[in-house]
């Protein structure tokens, strides 16, 4: 062979090695599938201490990447200025799925700490049916919050919500009136969503898009368990999720928001296609608010005006301002950890007594969170954000809303999950007719989870 | 010193007793090793066993099932698929990554100028952070921006493969990016093998007039036997329990199309709580790995007599 070749033909594999081989590290994707928790970059509260009474000790709450999510300690020390035995410090957990990890780690393990997150309801039914949080019935009896009932499990609730995210619609009003296209007025469909999204990517110059679906199932299934009548993913029926899958699959084609494939492959990321305003519309959970206002003042995001809209319905039913749009998402609660000492108890629960107060709810919309319980109040502060949408319809939409948990409680819930979510990108990447991948998943729903 | 030996003992000391000695001096050595083995590996693999027999969500005491979740791994079509697609991955993953880290140790092995440059370079991939690989391999594959498909379409082809973007084609994508990110690591072993090779059996080869193929038949591969074998088995191991690859790449998906069975026992244990369940199929991958090692080994040695 001549040797000339050889040298040359691997000094062009090695240089196309090198060129793609070194790609600086860049972090972890935290691509959860989950929609609770996200990080709101607001201000950290500053430590009250102004105890006049010496506390007894402290009580011990989970939390993660504290610097960038500041509810635990705002939590923490609205609850300590009250002046109670213990003192409520903020230990740090990891962040993304690997929270859950590290906490039944924890617990099983007898390290935990006295209260810890909820994160979502997929492992709620973990924690709850392994024994791991205590009763806090008689904490939840008390309490005005529809929220709670989602911590219900044969009978006893075992863990109290503090902040109640629900899925929007995010819209940048510069690109509306770019594109000459009328803003949602609150009564919109999917079909009118679908119809917007297409006109808009045909009326807007370059590669932006009416839409951006984000990989997640959630934001499909989502809102399909929701919206559709009679849907509950444990039955093991999935017909529900076809129209939804239909029509994401016609606004892919007709090129009204990015294919799922692009989403996957480029890694994209709602924050930037929303923020950078490639796409003009946004399914989103509330969490992106505060987002979305930190990141426009720290340049992040563009500067364009937005507002929030309720979801798109599944019929004109629930659709408008005069009735209560129907969306999902899953509460964010606290839990007591059984192994706590017992003189710690009662302040513990007089902690999740006001988590899920009306005084922590406007605590936590100061700073751009989704508390669990509504009031005019609370939107109201929650509206004082610097560089938030100030429209009557936003406000409408934060305060109006019928929000079904996304999760059911339930052993099966991280195995259906699993099943649906392979469902979501089978189809969404278009290697898998609806109705199979629907048909597939009812028969190993019934076949390998259900009938255990 | 492992080898000092009192000499000043009186002669009427046992044979028995010195050979104690040594063996419990040469014990206190690996002694701190193999704790951290014992209590990190070895006593998680041996409770594994006994895990696979029960059923846990990590809380409270494991309850003992027998054989339950055995039967159940029969039954569960996704565990197949992880199977199947495990098989999928290493019946391609084995060959095509050890001819190419053959064919690159053989090239680099000659007297090319900038060698040194060059197995540097295809040792790169390897010492790469695996999510950069993803992030970047995933944007090369991307069915509709990627480089490769403009390639392709500038080619005049119209079918074009979705890659990690279709189910048909994941699995495919997630084995070339294997291939290239190990190749270099093996011919790097392969390399150390071929330098061991005497250059006395080739010029003797030469002088009886044997072409190369023939030299590279009968001196090469003879002598590179004991590294290829070595070579082989690790890549095999390493095929069967891929997990990071995948993980970081597609997740499992399209669909399960890319799910294997490392990924399968993670999202049992860690994902669904279901650790004794975990467990038994964590258990199913040992004995696959062990069976397919000593059929290799066995072949081995028939190879050598």
């Amino acid at each position: 062979m001549n040797r000339r070749l050889i040298a040359a033909s691997a000094a062009l594999a090695s240089l196309a090695l090198l060129v793609t081989g070194c790609g600086a590290d860049t972090e972890a994707p935290t691509d959860t599938e989950t929609t609770a928790g996200g990080t709101t970059a607001a201000e950290t509260t500053p430590a009250g201490d102004t105890g006049s009474t010496e506390p007894k000790g402290e009580l011990t709450l989970a939390g993660w990447s504290l610097n960038t999510t500041p509810e635990f300690q705002t939590l923490a020390d609205g609850f300590n200025a009250t002046n109670p035995e213990y003192t409520v410090t903020v230990s740090e957990y990891q962040a993304g799925n690997d929270y859950d990890t590290q906490m039944i780690t924890d617990l099983a393990a007898g390290t935990a700490p006295d209260l810890y997150i909820m994160k979502n309801l997929v492992n709620f039914y973990t924690y709850a049916a392994g024994e791991q949080l205590v009763d806090v019935s008689d904490v939840a009896g008390t309490l005005d919050n529809e929220s709670v009932s989602a911590y219900e499990l044969d009978g006893a609730t075992y863990a109290i919500p503090y902040r109640q995210d629900a899925w929007f619609l995010y819209y940048n009003i510069d690109l509306f009136e770019q594109a000459g296209v009328e803003v949602p007025d609150g009564s919109w469909t999917w079909d009118d969503y679908a119809a917007a999204a297409t006109e808009l990517s045909e009326k807007l110059e370059g590669d932006t898009k009416g839409a951006y679906t984000h990989s997640w199932q959630s934001v499909i299934q989502g809102f399909a368990n929701a919206q559709s009548e009679g849907a509950d993913v444990l039955s093991g029926e999935y017909d529900h999720l076809k129209p939804y899958y239909e029509r994401a699959l016609q606004m892919q084609a007709d090129g009204a928001m990015e294919a799922y494939g692009t989403v996957t492959t480029n890694s994209l990321s709602y924050q930037s296609q929303f923020g950078t305003q490639k796409a003009a519309m946004l399914p989103m959970g509330s969490w992106y608010i505060a987002t979305l206002v930190a990141q426009q003042a720290s340049g992040e995001a563009e500067d364009f005006a937005w507002g929030i809209a309720p979801a798109p319905q599944f019929d004109e039913s629930t659709a408008g301002t005069d009735n209560t749009p129907v969306t999902f998402g899953d509460p964010t609660g606290i839990g007591i950890n059984p192994a706590i000492e017992d003189e710690k108890l009662d302040t513990a629960k007089a902690f999740l007594s006001y988590v899920a107060s009306e005084e922590g709810a406007k605590a936590l919309a100061g700073i751009g969170i989704t508390p669990s319980v509504m009031s005019p109040e609370v939107t109201d502060l929650f509206f004082q954000l610097d560089g938030i949408a100030e429209d009557e319809l936003s406000r409408w939409t934060f305060e109006n809303r019928t929000v079904m948990p996304e999760n059911s409680v339930s052993q099966h819930t991280a195995e259906i999950n699993t099943l649906l979510g392979e469902l979501h990108s089978a189809v969404l990447s278009d290697s898998e007719g609806i109705d199979a991948a629907i048909e597939n998943a009812e028969n190993r729903a019934k076949n390998e989870i259900l009938n255990r | 010193m492992l080898t000092t030996v009192d000499t000043s003992r009186p002669p009427t000391r046992r044979r028995g007793a010195l050979k104690l000695h040594n063996t419990l001096q040469g014990w206190s050595f690996i002694l701190p090793n193999f704790i951290g083995f014992g209590i990190l590996t070895l006593v998680p693999v041996i409770m594994l066993f006994y895990y696979s027999l029960t059923e846990w969500n990590a809380f409270g005491k494991a309850t003992f099932v027998g054989l339950e979740n055995f039967s159940r791994l029969l039954g569960d079509s996704s565990f197949w698929t992880a199977l199947y697609n495990t098989g999928y991955y290493s019946v391609f993953h084995i060959p095509l990554t050890l001819a190419a880290a053959l064919g690159l140790a053989l090239l680099l092995n000659t007297g090319i100028k900038g060698r040194g440059f060059f197995r540097t370079a295809a040792f790169f991939p390897y010492i790469t952070s695996i999510v950069a690989i993803a992030v970047v391999w995933n944007q090369i594959f991307s069915p509709e921006y990627g480089p490769i498909n403009q390639a392709l379409r500038f080619f005049g082809i119209a079918d074009l493969p979705g890659w990690t973007a279709s189910a048909q084609w994941s699995m495919p994508a997630v084995i070339i990016v294997g291939v290239w990110r190990e190749m270099g690591y093996y011919m790097l072993l392969l390399l150390a093998g071929l330098q061991t090779i005497p250059a006395q059996l080739y010029e003797a080869a030469k002088v009886d007039g044997a072409s190369a193929w023939q030299r590279f038949r009968n001196v090469t591969i003879p002598g590179l036997r004991p590294t290829l074998f070595f070579v082989t088995v690790m890549l095999t191991i390493g095929s069967l329990k891929v997990f990071d690859l995948i993980l970081v790449m597609t997740n499992g998906g399209p669909g399960n199309s890319t799910l294997v069975l490392s990924q399968f026992i993670y999202r049992k244990g860690f994902e669904e709580n279901q650790f004794g369940y975990a467990s038994s199929s964590a258990v199913v991958l040992f004995f696959i790995c062990l069976s397919i090692t000593l059929l290799q080994y066995f072949w081995n040695r028939r190879q050598e007599k």
